[in-house]
């Protein structure tokens, strides 16, 4: 059923339909509305959940971390200083294997003080051993919150998930969403099957103080759980297309690339500005193409070697940035693509909210153009719509 | 360069002594540093400390596996580790023990040096905590450091921690530990137990370290392993209760850190498979019907 939702009431019905034991939260601007969706579910009785309103996200996500350890479906949800207040937790979750899974609704971590979308509140969590996929509409809220736990929860994984969406743009924005039924989402998501269930008949040792003689094990473990995830994700996509008709392409999705002379690499809501662009300069003759960059963590880095093998330039959009270095997504890219003699490209936009205009994403089209015709790139970090300083 | 190992007790200040040691060296022109092994210490507990001694200055950064000196602080350690492991060719055992170093057994016969550190520390400083005391023996078997130093390094490290007076008090440990110090060789032939540990592989490792009681190779791990992980062996003194005075109010019981206080029907009683000797109970005690025994 079709309904004009915003991206916070997709995301609180796909946690609704997915059914999780317990929901621990706080609330925090702009997430604030999924959880207050979720506590009217719970209180008119549409979902069978522990609601547990906490103290802090720190309290939040610890309640999630010993619910999880428990062998319970976990779900909460959160945005910047609350994000960066989890921070401590979100390591705890991963190396105990706990597959909870959060949509984070990206803003602006302060300072300065905005609430407006960011990727600076994610960004920096890269290292929590977190799955991490950025989306683009409201619909793909809806069903990246599905998946996640079809993710995050098998066995190759157990792996906490967060589904992370633009602020604004997509968290109070109203679109048509097909709301699944939950018929047919129990038919997509198994039971949660917990290898580890703490449970007084079932006593362990857990979150125990480790020596060097374990902790890089767990850490290897955790390593390897990620790098299988890709798989995973990959599978998750292909039932879930044949289920429901919607292919996103598992870790990217490549948008006119076939013959496309240059590519940008996006993340979140500019790849649907980037899109219109794309098919404008294509009318033009300029062989433009996307990469939707879904999932950061893990990251596919085949995939971009791959494709960065079939053009002569690649720019990477970057929502934040690692002061003195680029942005994070640019960072990962020039990793992915060491030993590449082709210009890579950076492009910092949008930064604080700023609005990423049609003529900011053209801007970046036609500088990879001229890098591409020239062999190389005039400066590789390029901030964009930056008073007083020339892209 | 000189590498040096202490071996303690959590409590007994081996980290104090190798940081003092290490001052002593530094007051002498050498470059010395000290460092502990950090690891789940507590009071009794078996712990080690590190020094490094050397003309200029110290690079490695790695703890010490080749010793040229092993300090022990703890009479009963070398009867339950190899204090010896991994000594160096013509290198030495600093022992505290109230025996001649031919009459103390370890694993092999090296050069040995002995000094009842206990019994000083009791005589000097009232209490049976060795780590200056037993800086002076390694002083006088070395050779390495003047006595004068190590007395000065022990007041440079004890003095800000535990004031003047208590410092000098500790340099004069060292000093009659000095006096009482014999060398000679220990003799060898002492058998250990291979230390276990439990290291599993990414394999056997339970995902995300959620560990059930699992009995492995080397004893059981996990939830409730204390069953067979006994403790008391840390212990230096054994309370002892005398059930005419008790009153059986359980003071006791309720202090004792590690639950080594069994409540009785009458009196109290001590449960000495994991009782650290730690002696709360006794100062707790409203009647003092608890003594401490060596």
């Amino acid at each position: 059923m079709k309904r004009v939702v915003t991206g916070n009431y997709a995301a609180a019905y796909g946690a609704k339909v997915c059914k999780p034991d317990v929901v621990a939260a706080y609330p925090i601007t702009p997430q604030t509305f999924i959880v207050e969706h979720i506590s009217e579910f719970v209180n008119d009785g549409e979902m069978d959940t522990q609601f547990v309103r906490m103290d802090s996200e720190h309290s939040a996500m610890s309640a999630c971390v010993s619910a999880s350890a428990t062998g319970v479906r976990t779900f909460t949800a959160t945005a910047s200083q609350g994000l960066a207040l989890m921070h401590e937790i979100l390591f705890i979750a991963s190396a105990q294997r706990l597959p909870v899974v959060m949509p984070v609704v990206n803003r602006t971590v302060a300072g300065p003080i905005g609430i407006w979308v960011e990727y600076n509140d994610t960004m920096p969590q890269r290292d929590t051993g977190w799955l991490q996929v950025y989306v683009e509409d409201n619909q793909e809220v809806l069903d990246m919150t599905i998946q996640a736990f079809k993710i995050a929860e098998d066995h190759d994984v157990l792996l906490p998930m967060m589904v992370n969406l633009d602020a604004f743009i997509l968290s109070h924005t109203v679109e048509p969403v097909d709301l699944i039924e939950q018929e047919e989402v129990d038919r997509f998501l198994p039971p949660y099957d917990p290898i580890a269930n703490l449970l007084p008949e079932t006593p362990m040792a857990v979150g125990t103080f480790s020596p060097p003689e374990y902790i890089q094990e767990v850490r290897y473990q955790t390593d390897v759980a990620m790098r299988k995830a890709e798989a995973v994700i990959e599978r998750v996509n292909r039932e879930f297309a044949e289920q429901f008709g919607r292919d996103y392409h598992g870790m990217l999705e490549e948008y006119r690339t076939d013959d496309a002379d240059v590519i940008l690499v996006t993340l979140g809501t500019v790849t649907s500005t980037a899109r219109a662009v794309v098919d404008r300069m294509r009318e033009a003759g300029k062989k433009v193409g996307i990469v939707k960059l879904r999932f950061f963590r893990p990251y596919p880095l085949e995939q971009i070697r791959e494709i960065a093998s079939r053009v002569d330039a690649i720019g990477f959009y970057d929502r934040s940035v690692s002061y003195g270095v680029g942005g994070p997504s640019y960072i990962e890219g020039r990793h992915a693509l060491y030993g590449y003699t082709i210009p890579v490209m950076n492009f910092l936009a949008g930064i604080g909210g700023r609005d990423v205009m049609s003529e900011d994403v053209e801007l970046m089209f036609d500088m990879l153009l001229k890098a591409a015709k020239e062999g190389k790139a005039e400066k590789d970090i390029v901030w964009i719509g930056t008073r007083g300083v020339n892209p | 360069m000189y590498e040096i190992r202490f071996h303690g007790r959590g409590g007994q200040g081996a980290v104090m002594a190798a940081q003092s040691l290490a001052a002593a060296a530094f007051r002498e022109g050498y470059y010395a540093l000290a460092f502990p092994h950090f690891g789940a210490e507590r009071r009794g507990a078996p712990v080690l400390a590190f020094a490094r001694i050397a003309e200029g200055k110290i690079y490695e950064k790695t703890r010490v596996y080749h010793p040229n000196y092993v300090v022990v602080l703890d009479p009963v350690l070398p009867e339950l580790v190899n204090v010896q492991d991994g000594l160096v060719e013509g290198g030495m055992a600093i022992l505290n023990s109230p025996l001649q170093p031919d009459e103390v057994q370890l694993e092999r016969s090296t050069d040995t040096a002995t000094v009842d550190a206990t019994t000083v520390a009791l005589e000097t400083l009232g209490s049976p905590i060795t780590n200056s005391a037993i800086l002076g023996a390694f002083a006088k078997a070395t050779g390495l450091l003047k006595i004068e130093s190590v007395e000065q390094g022990i007041i440079d490290i004890f003095g800000p921690r535990i004031g003047m007076d208590k410092a000098e008090r500790n340099a004069k440990a060292a000093a009659a530990a000095y006096e009482r110090t014999t060398t000679g060789t220990c003799t060898g032939g002492r058998s250990y137990e291979a230390s276990k540990m439990w290291l599993p592989d990414i394999d056997e490792l339970p995902i995300g370290m959620s560990t059930p009681k699992t009995q492995t190779d080397a004893g059981l791990v996990g939830i409730g392993s204390f069953v067979e992980n006994h403790t008391g062996s840390w212990r230096t003194f054994v309370p002892n209760v005398d059930p005419e005075k008790c009153i059986n109010c359980q003071m006791c019981w309720f202090y004792c850190p590690d639950a080594a206080v069994d409540r009785g029907e009458e009196v109290i009683g001590f449960n000495l498979d994991y009782c650290k000797g730690c002696g709360i109970c006794a100062n707790v005690c409203p009647v003092d019907a608890i003594e401490m025994r060596r």
